[in-house]
């Protein structure tokens, strides 16, 4: 008996075939895993299981029984639920309504506030989720925020779980508890389809692979007995990538790793900054998950590098794409947008102000978007930034206490606390320890390698060489605004050390 | 709570130290500073209908001053508040003119926005200097100034003139009974609720919209605001704007109001007088109000003292003159400085990305 059945599906986005001719059946009661690099279809492939993306051609069915095709209410009724790969719930809901909302549970529609978290209470503790009905979503970490999607994923009688990458927004501690929490609902009967990426996290927890290849599943139901890491990583890669080279897609695929990518410059030169040469052709594509360390004498393009991402020092050639929107000529508000976060060079003038309270400062990124004249809430602002504030671990005794008044390492992770948040795709840390003790080192050092394992690009730039080999995955140095050479671990001081001065000679 | 408290108490020893500094001063020209201070505060609050002279200039003071204070939250240090004033006025003024037919209703309203958009007109060109090009607007607004007062003259004398007077004053033609929003005594129940909702409003734009907080961060700061992908250029423009439009529309609100027409240089200190209260204040619109009082009893006794208690006026100039000296004062120890000061004179050293 199958929980879903594909047969023969294929999706189209205009030119782009993003699957082609898929056909599995997913036997109920087990784990099951799709795989496959970026691009691979994975996420098209979860949406048409859900009901949400309608496929150009084929359908699906849930054992014997026809199911609907791109209708979202018609696969829940049938007790398929997806988790969503960047949530989905309403941030300012609590808990409680957050499960209420869109819920298929009969039986009312007016609540007191009380009686809405009684109607849940049951619900949340038996999926032994850590939170309180009635905390507000976006107070909640990453990791209970997902267990609270997990929960209204499950509200209906779920009987297919979807989850498309989950363990992309935790840190590895938090994936080894998911993956529990996957097994026992498991073990309680539902079946679970995980689309995943890493390799390690495929072995831990799924009962069958599926390989999707440039949108075509070109593995089926592989039982996890006997599948070693090298032969999986075969399977994703493909022997050969030139036999796949179908028409579709390889340039639609090319343009979608691209888009993954949280930052690429190509050939980027500037004018010189105060305090910096120009950039000089300029390419560097900083992927997603990944930490890509800058490395130079001081006073060699790293500060006109972060001025040209913050869109304060103008590009006079090249291409800037920022998660594969191109932002060449976007002011630094647009590229925000798009997930832009930057730590600048200098704390107190840059990044903080150090004669306003701290609220103001943790507030500033969301009072410059939208309308200046629109009317804000101060005390919900002074809650809300009280409540990351303390979750950053900062120590501050009132919220309505200058920056001035901090600490340098408290004052940094005011900045973390606003700058690292769950949209950001790309993190810019100019001299992110500079003036720190070494427990404050240690933090930042921390908050930006979770922040790496989420899934954000994260560019740093510091003078200290050892600092860098530490962190980064990459090192690329500068030298008189071009890049000079680039290092992945392990690292070798001296030839790294002959890059960042040899061009001089 | 002390944090609230603190500016309140800073003021309140600026004023007093000021008073004990007038004190000597009045003392060492011959003046029994006992009975000054006694025939001010007379001529301020207990004299018969010294209340009402005193509201009369509180009432422009505070409007004017919210403009200043907008501007200087956000760090812009429009100093043009008098001519803005006299801008609103000679708009509002040619306005009323024009239509000094038409009925009340219609009038009166069309009348104060030409008041406001004069005001905000007079600002905003030293607003577009200052974002363009760097023009300080300290230079900008004060020039400013001297050109409205010309021109308030002019017209006054000129276009508008009032072909019955004696010819002695450059006084305009009254506006028509009918738009009058109080009498020559300058206290209403229509000003005052102008003045109330006026009140209100800035006290919305200040502490409750994202120009608000967002304008007081780049008063303190402008490159941070810069690195969070602000527009600094609108904040700047619309506090300009703003501070223009309130000096604007309490020059509408004088001519119909207490004056009745357009005067030669009428009201000649209010503009600095904004300014001041904007500062003792520590540019927050509740303290503004009550500063406003003050001043505005200030003001009331410049008057009194010369012609009921024989003392002369000039000691009213030598109050502000010290109050202005202290609150302005930069060597005072960090605690006691007003905030926005110091920021203000960083900026303008700050390096601007």
């Amino acid at each position: 008996m199958s929980a879903l059945a594909c047969d023969d599906v294929t999706v189209t986005y205009g030119e782009t075939v993003a699957l082609s001719g898929v056909s599995v059946a997913f036997d109920a009661g087990r784990i099951h895993a799709v795989v496959g690099q970026n691009g691979a279809g994975k996420t098209t492939f979860a949406r048409v299981c859900a009901g949400i993306v309608r496929p150009s051609s084929g359908a699906l069915t849930i054992g014997d029984e026809p199911v609907p095709v791109g209708n979202v209410r018609a696969s829940r009724a049938c007790g398929v639920e997806l988790v969503h790969q960047s949530f989905a719930l309403p941030p300012s809901f609590t808990v409680a309504e957050a499960l209420e909302f869109g819920s298929t549970r009969p039986g009312g529609l007016v609540f007191s506030r009380r009686a809405l978290e009684a109607r849940w209470r049951a619900h949340l503790e038996n999926l032994d989720v850590p939170a309180r009905l009635s905390d507000r979503i976006r107070d909640l970490p990453v990791e209970t925020q997902q267990g609270v999607e997990i929960a209204r994923a499950l509200v209906s009688d779920a009987k297919l779980l979807i989850l498309d990458e989950p363990t992309a927004v935790l840190a590895p501690l938090a994936i080894d508890r998911l993956f529990a929490r996957l097994r026992r609902l498991n073990a309680s009967g539902v079946t679970v389809l995980l689309i995943l990426h890493k390799i390690r996290e495929v072995l831990a927890i799924a009962e069958t692979v599926s390989v999707l290849r440039a949108g075509r599943l070109v593995e089926a139901l592989l039982p996890r007995e006997g599948m070693s890491p090298a032969s999986l990583a075969r399977a994703i890669v493909g022997s050969s990538d030139v036999d796949l080279a179908a028409p579709i897609a390889l340039e639609a695929l090319a343009a979608e790793s691209e888009r993954v990518a949280a930052v690429h410059l190509s050939g980027v030169s500037t004018r010189a900054v105060l305090g910096g040469p120009a950039l000089d052709d300029v390419s560097l594509t900083v992927g997603c998950g990944e930490i890509v360390g800058i490395a130079g004498v001081e006073g060699n393009g790293q500060r006109t590098l972060v001025d040209a991402l913050a869109a304060l020092a103008p590009i006079t050639s090249g291409t800037l794409r920022l998660a594969g929107h191109d932002v060449t000529s976007a002011p630094l508000l647009e590229r925000r947008g798009h997930g832009l976060r930057i730590i600048p060079f200098e704390r107190n003038i840059e990044g903080l102000s150090l004669a306003s309270a701290l609220w103001q400062n943790w507030s500033a990124r969301l009072l410059v978007v939208g309308r200046l004249l629109r009317l804000i809430d101060p005390p919900r602002l002074r809650a809300t930034s009280r409540t990351v504030l303390e979750r950053w671990g900062v120590r501050f005794g009132s919220v309505d206490q200058n920056a001035g008044t901090l600490s340098g390492g408290n004052a940094q992770k005011v900045v973390l606390a606003r700058e690292i948040d769950d949209d950001a795709t790309l993190i810019v840390a100019a001299q992110p320890t500079r003036g720190l003790d070494i427990a404050a080192m240690a933090f930042v050092w921390r908050a930006l390698s979770e922040a790496r394992d989420r899934g954000c690009g994260v560019i740093v730039i510091s003078s200290d060489l050892d600092e860098l080999f530490d962190i980064s995955d990459r090192v690329v140095v500068f030298v008189s605004g071009r890049i000079a050479g680039e290092f992945r671990p392990p690292y070798d001081v001296r030839t790294v050390g002959e890059a960042m001065t040899a061009a001089h000679a | 709570m002390s944090a609230r408290l603190f500016p309140v108490v800073r003021a309140l020893t600026f004023v007093a130290l000021a008073l004990v500094a007038c004190a000597i001063v009045f003392q060492l020209a011959g003046y029994p500073s006992a009975g000054m201070f006694a025939a001010i505060a007379e001529g301020a609050f207990l004299a018969p209908h010294a209340i009402v002279h005193t509201i009369r200039w509180a009432m422009p003071l505070f409007i004017t001053a919210l403009g200043v204070l907008v501007a200087f939250r956000c760090g812009y240090f429009n100093i043009g508040a008098q001519g803005q004033f006299y801008a609103g006025a000679i708009t509002a003024g040619l306005v009323a003119d024009a239509l000094h037919a038409g009925p009340p209703v219609l009038v009166i309203p069309l009348v104060l926005a030409a008041g406001i958009a004069g005001g905000a007109l007079w600002a905003l060109w030293p607003g577009l200097l200052r974002v363009l090009s760097g023009t300080d607007e300290v230079i900008t607004t004060l020039m400013g100034n001297f050109i409205a007062t010309l021109a308030l003259a002019y017209v006054a004398s000129g276009p508008l003139k009032d072909g019955s007077g004696s010819g002695e004053v450059a006084a305009a033609r009254p506006v028509a009974e009918g738009f009058r929003l109080s009498t020559s005594s300058g206290v209403s129940f229509s000003l005052a609720a102008i003045v109330i909702v006026v009140g209100l409003l800035m006290w919305l734009l200040v502490d409750r919209t994202a120009f608000g907080v967002l304008g007081s961060l780049a008063g303190r700061n402008p490159v941070m605001v810069v690195w969070q992908g602000a527009r600094s250029g609108r904040i700047a423009i619309g506090a300009f704007l703003f501070s223009g439009s309130l000096a604007g529309l309490a020059g509408a609100l004088e001519l119909l109001g207490p004056s009745g027409r357009l005067l030669s240089g009428f009201a000649p200190t209010l503009g600095f007088g904004a300014i001041l209260i904007a500062l003792v204040a520590g540019l927050s619109v509740s303290a503004a109000a009550v500063a406003s009082i003050f001043f505005g009893g200030l003001a009331a006794a410049s008057l009194y003292l010369p012609v009921i208690a024989g003392f002369p006026a000039a000691a009213i100039d030598i109050i502000n003159a010290a109050i202005t000296l202290l609150i302005t004062a930069r060597a005072w120890p960090a605690k006691l400085t007003v905030r926005a000061w110091p920021a203000m004179l960083r900026r303008r050293t700050a390096t601007t990305p």
